[in-house]
């Protein structure tokens, strides 16, 4: 990467790109869903190792998805929602993505 | 009778019965089956033959891909009509054409991986005690994962309801159904990934 010191048209581009970026960091979010087959342990595992989550919030989150039917776990661009979404598919947890309120 | 997985300073290891080796392998190759039909059925062949550039205008040529209105049609995957396969490769969206759209994406990959998962499963079964290392501890207990959900999906296992009735049935007396058999084999498999779990929780770093 260069600098862009001095460079009006750059930094036009530069926040542009960093309007594009805020614009679209929220709005898809993944959400679990609770169902009776998957194990407490094992819900609780998944959000710490795939989203890398402390015990605390992986606990929280878990407890969510058991007492309210579902939980939203991570939200972002679009893309990297539908990933996280089919990741959790790989592990047999209920997932689907949407758009944030 | 099997003794549950602890962790050791290699991973983890359970000391399973020969039969139950044997059974929870077959139950991992009767996923595989099931997934793998699925796959025959959504025509992976075809998607994964290396000539094909023309796949898609050859379909529209066969008048598949667009429908009277000229608009494209949400052709190719149905959700799964068996509820042990809508388990495994669950819709990625409540919206049903984004799901539609999103299942042509992924379920292919989704099922390849879930298949490599159960073929891995299989071959640590092989070996008496089992021992998984690190990096195969996620793979197993993925791959138990799926049996449960096949196996709970046959049971009708909807709600906690249902799963205490399943439990209750499997505590009773010497199975002597289908059903109770299955019951059992549901229990087993349970109890199996909850070891393994709580090992590997008990095991991870408070920071990670």
């Amino acid at each position: 990467m260069t600098s862009a010191a001095g460079s009006t048209l750059t930094q036009e581009g530069t926040e542009l790109d960093l309007q594009r970026s805020v614009l679209h960091s929220r709005p898809y979010q993944v959400v679990v869903w609770n169902d009776p087959v998957n194990l407490m342990s094992y819900v609780a595992w998944v959000f710490r190792s795939y989203f890398g989550y402390s015990r605390d919030k992986a606990h929280q989150l878990m407890l969510q998805v058991h007492h309210e039917g579902r939980s939203v776990v991570a939200s972002g661009p679009r893309e990297k929602a539908e990933q996280d979404v089919t990741a959790m598919h790989s592990y047999g947890l209920q997932a689907t993505v949407e758009e944030a309120e | 009778m099997a003794r549950a997985f602890r962790a050791t300073t290699r991973g983890y290891r359970a000391d399973m019965e020969t039969y139950e080796r044997r059974l929870l392998s077959h139950l991992c190759a009767d996923v595989i089956s099931m997934l793998e039909a699925r796959g025959q059925a959504s025509g992976d062949d075809a998607a994964t033959a290396p000539e094909d550039g023309f796949a898609h205008f050859r379909r529209e040529l066969a008048g598949l891909g667009v429908d009277i209105d000229g608009e494209t049609e949400e052709s190719g995957l149905e959700p799964p009509a068996d509820a042990a396969l809508a388990r495994l490769l669950p819709d990625a969206s409540g919206d049903p054409a984004e799901a539609a759209q999103l299942r042509r994406l992924s379920e292919a990959s989704l099922r390849e991986s879930k298949i490599a998962d159960l073929r891995a499963a299989r071959m640590a079964l092989e070996s008496d005690p089992v021992s998984l290392s690190e990096e195969q501890a996620p793979v197993f207990g993925r791959a138990l994962n799926a049996v449960r959900l096949t196996l709970a999906a046959r049971l009708e296992i909807d709600d906690e309801d249902d799963a205490e009735r399943v439990h209750q049935m499997a505590s009773g007396s010497k199975a002597s159904t289908t059903e109770e058999f299955m019951a059992e084999l549901y229990t087993f498999t349970t109890w199996l990934q909850e070891s393994l779990f709580s090992a590997m929780l008990d095991v991870m770093p408070d920071d990670q």
